[in-house]
């Protein structure tokens, strides 16, 4: 069976050394995050994740969830889970204080919800969907709504969902039937069919919080005319206490690929009562401030999984023993090498880790840029980390997700043919991690969003968040030390960047399809930059503090190996990725549907 | 030999009265401005000086320059008549009073110059009836010009002659209309409305009828009789809030008195009907329109008039499919089945078949009445022009389905199209059913005149060439605005070039509302998004290499501006041999409105100008200082006589009153100066550097200590400083044209990194407004 260690060191790392969140004591919620309370979060939260929650991620893969007169059952042990992970108050960890959170950062939430995933993906859903409909409750709801749900969806009593998908409308929201008839009494009641609901009904919370897109009948066509709405399964009485069942039920669920443990459902509204959150016929306003925070926490996902998956190949390739290494015998005590002595071997595995930790950083600097844009004082300087977040979520979304997947599938090649054997545990993440590629908007539909919305935003306004500090620090580090192994190899694919960007934008004013044909090569190429930035400041934080004489040499010169292997290994493709983008899209265009 | 009218009087200093002689000094023109002495009163001119002082601070100016006033002598109608004996025409513009027009036209006889020239800017009484019974040597004389308010901005002038009228009295006023006012010049017969309000009051009160009729809101009638029918975007309702509501019953009333029981404005006129009752409330309530407190639209234009209640309500975007199906064509919007294509159809077809009848009663040719419609009432297309885009033969069809009359000139057409173009040239159907062509005058074209049947002589996707006769070539920008992009560089190193392929002169021009608006920044600022410097200081490079090349060209060069001459616009402006400028040019270098400074030699050219005028006063740094003060406030002309205290425009720069005169009166100056033409010798200036600049410093900081300019602006304002005074040079140093402009290159690269320059340049482009930051 997998095991999971949290990657606590890296993490201190990436807090303390590269984003510096010391610095940010002004900021509410950064003034409480002393290194104390950021480590016996770190600690705890790995204590948990390791010892809790990864040993029922086989189970939940195996046993799935079982739904019996539309009452969904979850895999053995998942319910004291969940308990124990509420009752350490790990579910309101950056909820606002006001409504029972701890206010803590942003970005310790994100690191916490890394460990879980990789622990447990399934698992880890369920709250992660019911921080969405937080989120949503949070920037939307009335004072009234925010002071009904949020508390309990905060402790963790409560649980919610987000319901989008129907059986004709995926990505098309513009095509959605699901109607919000108005009533008397304010309410609306809601008819429709949902599909694809994770988390949807279960049995770890007492009450589950829809969030539910429907037409008001009589609004504007299409996507204009869709509201949101609060659906509770159980009514909620004014004091908080459950009434009646609500008219929506789990009509069945869906058998899928991976992520067994969490239940995927067709919810029927049948009349149920709803609540407006936000205003009539803005509910894709509303629903975007879930999907973002989803669309981040799902980008989470491929990372995570990426690592459990690392870490099982590597004490895998240290302990099988196969055939000799090519310069020779390594280990004559035994009868053949492990196979870790094996060039491709070590490629498979520092291509993952290369991915992971640059990921991390990615998603980490992303975290810490939501954080200002919820809490700096200064509007300008809130409006700049927001047209941040905005402009990586696609990529943290998709290429995240595209790597976490390949690096599951990596991992599971380190394990050759017991790879492919269930009980040993790697084809679960291989198929756990697909999953992430395709929900919370296609990875295409990731691309479409970054070329056609984050790119002409503001004439490129988005792009100046990234690019401006990204030039500033390759023009004040390339000179340095450090300059020809790690800024330079950054400073290239920087420049192919621009290329790719200038083109992208340039053909895509002319032919939108040019811009739809680079999109995902392009996103890819955005992507490896982000990385490449990243990996550049981390190595030069890592020789700074070689030099010195920090006492954990090994971390950091591991840290400069891996920095150069993404450098020399990973980086390089972005040449290839401009010359992808810069073929244009004649050719995708150019054959008749009938001739495919 | 015709007629010159070199001095002009105008008899009454109402609005229109004091406007048209505020245009007839914008033209240098002096004008005598005359009106009654008022009872009781002191100064016995109050009238007239009233009017002027009021003029000077009203906006829009009707003058062009402040010291055109110095060109009105007022009067009043007692005292100085007599002046009236050396005045070559004389306006009429007192109250629509036949009696008393009748009794000054009496005194006038006695007093004017023998074969000068008398008009009337009536616009309601027929001019048989004003001079009815007059001396037979008035009558000669006499003729109606029928100004549109505001008459320096409004290009129609309608020109009515008499049965006994002089041809050449008429010829006069034609030319000084044409040439010296700048106006289209219109021949109108003397019928009731003449052409443009004949047709327009007709519009006015059918399209808000129908409108009402049809159940469509003031805003959805808005938005159908707008862009779709190429009327300004004000529309119908809001045109009416502009011109005043109470107008409306004023001239309903004047033109049922005169057409006749079977015009058809007189049959659909109804008094009792929805719109009349809902004119008359809102007259009765005080919403007499924007001059007031409002008319169909109040509140600023966020609350509007509910036609079915009567109540005003919040303004709400109009959502009907026919205005989206209006951007494929007016034909598109017609032929929709929504209620606002029902009305557009329903309400042309009464318009344009009303249009079509009135000639040759109202006019000897459609040309005369469609540019009546351009000129008069701001209309994009003409009736005939209207038609045409609907198809002849089509419109013929649908009024025979609505049992509408078939105008005689539209069955004339037989579905064959009011113009058209062949063999390069412009033609029109004439009433007897054949095509003449257009006329175009050798001093009077449009580009599109010589355009049309050539090929350019070299083009790209932003600028063309085209060769204008007599060896001179013209210099056509057409991007969106005109805004000066790459394509436009390389077409300006191709012009520098033109004398290779045997041109004399280029001239720079186009017949676009404005010149240019300036760099195209979107691009400067999405390279600037994406931290590409090298690629923007290429830009800024090419621009500047380019505006040399021309500056010192073998070849004359002469900018003919028209509207807005901005940034970018105005610099090649600049580099140019000459400026040939129409009277309404905008001009002005407002660069650190964005947060850059002029980096195409804009800085350079000012600061030359400034310190090679012969005439300034005193030392380099009071030159300075007013070059810089213009540039770090982003000042632009309001005129091109204005353009002129800017020192945009030089002495022997030249200004063209009629704008289809900009492009001939420049080539005309271009072949002047081809007569031996050498380019001008490189400047080399003495700046003060560092230590003039201190001055300008300590007034950059004070209005910013005090609020009056951002930190941002005032960062802007030091980067233009450091440009106009030389940067680390002194006084001793001689500073080359060269060196200028690496100045400007380094100042615009250095603010064009801030976030507070990109800001402005994103706001800009995004909402058409500058961003104080």
């Amino acid at each position: 069976m997998p095991t999971y260690k949290a990657p606590l060191r890296d993490f201190r790392f990436l807090l303390n050394d590269l984003l510096n969140i010391q610095n940010y004591g002004n900021l509410p919620g950064f003034a409480e995050a002393t290194p104390d309370m950021v480590d016996a979060v770190l600690d705890g939260s790995a204590q948990l994740m390791e010892e809790v929650i990864a040993p029922l991620n086989q189970v939940g893969d195996l046993e799935g969830c079982k739904l019996d007169n539309g009452v969904v059952t979850t895999p053995t042990g998942f319910k004291a889970a969940y308990k124990t992970y509420c009752e350490g108050g790990w579910n309101g960890l950056t909820a606002d204080p006001e409504y029972g959170g701890q206010g803590l950062p942003h970005v310790l939430g994100l690191a916490m919800s890394e460990m879980m995933t990789s622990a447990n993906m399934a698992f880890g859903m369920y709250p992660g969907l019911s921080h969405g409909a937080y989120e949503a409750i949070h920037a939307w709801g009335t004072d009234e709504q925010k002071k009904l749900y949020l508390p309990r969806i905060v402790s963790g009593e409560w649980s919610g969902t987000m319901n989008l998908t129907e059986p004709h409308c995926g990505t098309d929201l513009g095509l959605l039937r699901t109607k919000a008839e108005p009533q008397a009494d304010g309410s609306y009641k809601i008819t429709g069919t949902k599909i694809f609901i994770s988390a949807g009904e279960h049995d770890l919370t007492s009450n589950i919080i829809h969030l539910v897109l429907a037409k008001v009948p009589g609004g504007p066509a299409g996507i204009k005319g869709i509201s949101l709405f609060i659906v509770p399964k159980f009514m909620v009485n004014a004091d908080g206490s459950l009434g009646a069942r609500n008219g929506v039920m789990c009509g069945s669920l869906e058998h899928k690929m991976g992520i067994h443990g969490n239940a995927t459902c067709v919810l029927n509204y049948d009349g149920a009562t709803g609540y407006l959150i936000g205003e009539k016929h803005k509910g894709m306003r509303a629903m975007f401030t879930m999907m973002n925070a989803a669309r981040l926490g799902v980008g989470m996902q491929g990372l995570a999984v990426a690592e459990i998956a690392y870490q099982n190949a590597v004490s895998y390739a240290k302990d099988r023993v196969q055939g000799r290494s090519l310069t020779g015998t390594k280990d004559a005590g035994k009868p053949a090498d492990p196979i870790i002595v094996h060039p491709d071997i070590r490629r498979m595995l520092l291509t993952i880790r290369a991915f992971t930790e640059g990921a991390r950083a990615l998603a980490l600097w992303t975290g810490i840029n939501i954080d200002l844009a919820n809490k700096h004082p200064d509007p300008a300087q809130r409006q700049a980390a927001d047209d941040l977040v905005a402009l990586l979520t696609p990529m943290v979304k998709s290429y995240l997700t595209d790597a976490g997947y390949e690096s599951a599938t990596m991992a599971q090649q380190v394990w050759g043919g017991h790879g492919y054997i269930r009980e040993n545990g790697m084809e679960q993440f291989v198929r756990d991690a697909r999953i992430a590629m395709i929900y919370e908007g296609a990875n295409g539909i990731q691309a479409l969003d970054l070329v056609g919305r984050k790119l002409p935003t503001g004439m490129g306004r988005l792009l100046r968040r990234f690019f401006h500090p990204v030039e500033q620090f390759i023009q004040e580090n390339v000179a340095g030390p450090a300059g020809k192994d790690f800024v330079m190899p950054l400073a290239k694919a920087f420049a192919r960047l621009q290329q790719a960007t200038a083109y992208v934008a340039e053909q895509g004013l002319k032919n939108p399809d040019e811009a739809g044909a680079a999109s995902s090569d392009y996103l890819r190429l955005f992507a490896l930059v982000a990385l490449g930035h990243m990996w550049a400041q981390k190595a030069l934080v890592a020789q700074a503090k070689l030099n010195d004489g920090a006492q954990d040499r090994a971390f950091y010169e591991t840290k400069l190996v891996t920095a150069r292997f993404f450098m020399e290994r990973l980086l390089p493709d972005t040449g290839s990725l401009l010359a992808k983008v810069q073929a244009g899209g004649r050719t995708m265009m150019a054959l008749d549907a009938a001739n495919f | 030999m015709a007629q010159e009218i070199k001095k002009v009087a105008v008899i009454g200093a109402g609005v229109m009265g004091a406007a048209i002689a505020a245009h007839v000094a914008n033209a240098g023109v002096p004008v005598l401005l005359l009106d009654i002495v008022p009872k009781g009163a002191t100064n016995r001119n109050a009238l007239a000086e009233g009017a002027v002082e009021k003029m000077l601070k009203t906006k829009p100016a009707p003058f062009m320059h402040s010291s055109a006033a110095k060109l009105v002598t007022t009067g009043n109608t007692e005292d100085d008549l007599a002046k009236l004996a050396d005045v070559d025409w004389i306006c009429e513009a007192v109250i629509e009073n036949l009696e008393i027009k009748r009794d000054l036209y009496q005194r006038l006889e006695k007093v004017r110059k023998k074969g000068s020239v008398v008009s009337s800017n009536t616009s309601t009484i027929p001019l048989g009836t004003l001079i009815d019974g007059l001396p037979e040597s008035f009558q000669q004389d006499f003729a109606i010009t029928h100004f549109f308010n505001p008459p320096r901005y409004m290009r129609l002038l309608e020109i009515v002659g008499g049965v006994k009228t002089r041809a050449d009295a008429l010829g006069a006023l034609r030319a000084f209309g044409d040439i010296a006012l700048g106006k289209d010049v219109v021949s109108a017969k003397d019928t009731p409305g003449f052409i443009a309000n004949r047709i327009g009051i007709y519009w006015f009160y059918i399209a808000m009828s129908e409108a009402i009729a049809a159940g469509l809101t003031v805003e959805e009638t808005d938005a159908i009789v707008g862009k779709p029918m190429g009327v300004p975007k004000t529309g119908i309702f809001g045109l009416t809030d502009l011109t005043g509501v109470d107008l409306a019953p004023k001239v309903n009333e004047s033109m049922l008195r005169l057409l006749p029981k079977s015009d058809a404005f007189v049959q659909a006129y109804d008094p009792n009907g929805a719109l009349v009752k809902t004119i008359t409330k809102l007259i009765e309530q005080g919403y007499t329109g924007r001059k007031g407190k409002g008319g169909f639209y109040r509140a600023r234009g966020k609350e509007v008039l509910d036609l079915k209640t009567g109540e005003f309500r919040a303004l709400q975007e109009p959502n009907l499919a026919s205005i989206k199906a209006a951007r494929k064509g007016l034909r598109a919007l017609v032929e929709h089945e929504d209620k606002g294509g029902k009305y557009a159809l329903s309400m042309l077809l009464k318009l344009l078949s009303y249009s079509a009848s009135l000639v040759p009663e109202v006019s000897n040719d459609i040309l005369g009445v469609d540019l009546a419609m351009r000129a008069g009432y701001a209309w994009k297309w003409g009736p005939f022009e209207l038609i045409d885009l609907l198809g002849t033969g089509w419109f013929a069809d649908q009024l025979k389905a609505k049992g509408i009359k078939v105008p005689k000139l539209v069955e004339l057409a037989a579905g064959r199209p009011f113009y058209k173009e062949e063999d390069g040239k412009a033609l029109y159907l004439a009433t007897t059913g054949d095509y003449v062509e257009i006329p175009v005058a050798p001093d009077a074209w449009l580009l599109a005149d010589k355009k049309r049947g050539q090929k350019p002589v070299a083009s790209n996707k932003g600028a063309s060439l085209w060769d204008v006769g007599d060896g001179v070539a013209c210099l056509e920008f057409h991007t969106k605005m005109n805004a000066i992009d790459g394509d436009i560089i390389a077409m300006v190193k191709e012009a520098a070039n033109l004398h290779k392929k045997g041109f004399k002169a280029v001239i720079i021009g186009n017949d676009a509302d404005n010149f240019s608006v300036g760099a195209n920044i979107g691009y400067a600022l999405f390279q600037a998004n994406l931290a590409m410097w090298p690629l923007i200081e290429q830009g800024l490079s090419e621009g500047q290499n380019a505006y040399m090349a021309l500056k010192y060209a073998p070849l004359p060069v002469v900018a003919a501006p028209a509207g807005m001459a901005l940034g970018g616009g105005c610099e090649i402006c600049l580099h140019s041999d000459a400026i040939q400028a129409h009277a309404e040019s905008y001009m002005g270098l407002v660069e650190v409105g964005v947060g850059i400074i002029p980096g195409w030699g804009g800085c350079k050219e000012m600061v030359t100008r400034a310190l090679t005028n012969k005439r300034r006063p005193g030392g380099a740094m009071p030159a300075i200082a007013q070059v810089f003060e213009n540039i770090s406030t982003a000042k632009v002309s309001t005129s091109a006589a204005e353009a002129r205290d800017l020192m945009i425009l030089r002495p022997s720069d030249g200004i063209s009153m009629n704008r289809r005169r900009v492009l001939a009166d420049a080539k005309r100056r271009a072949l002047e100066l081809a007569k031996d033409y050498q380019p001008p010798k490189p400047v080399e200036l003495n700046l003060p550097g560092e230590t003039g600049r201190y001055a300008l410093q300590m007034a950059v900081e004070g209005f910013v200590q005090q609020g009056k300019a951002s930190a941002h602006d005032g960062t802007v304002s030091m980067a233009v400083a450091r440009v106009l005074t030389g940067g680390d040079k002194d006084i001793t140093d001689v500073v080359t044209e060269k060196e200028l402009l690496a100045l400007e290159r380094e100042g615009l690269m250095s603010l064009i990194r801030t976030n507070a320059t990109l800001d402005r340049m994103e706001h800009m482009l995004t909402t058409g407004k500058p961003l104080r930051n």
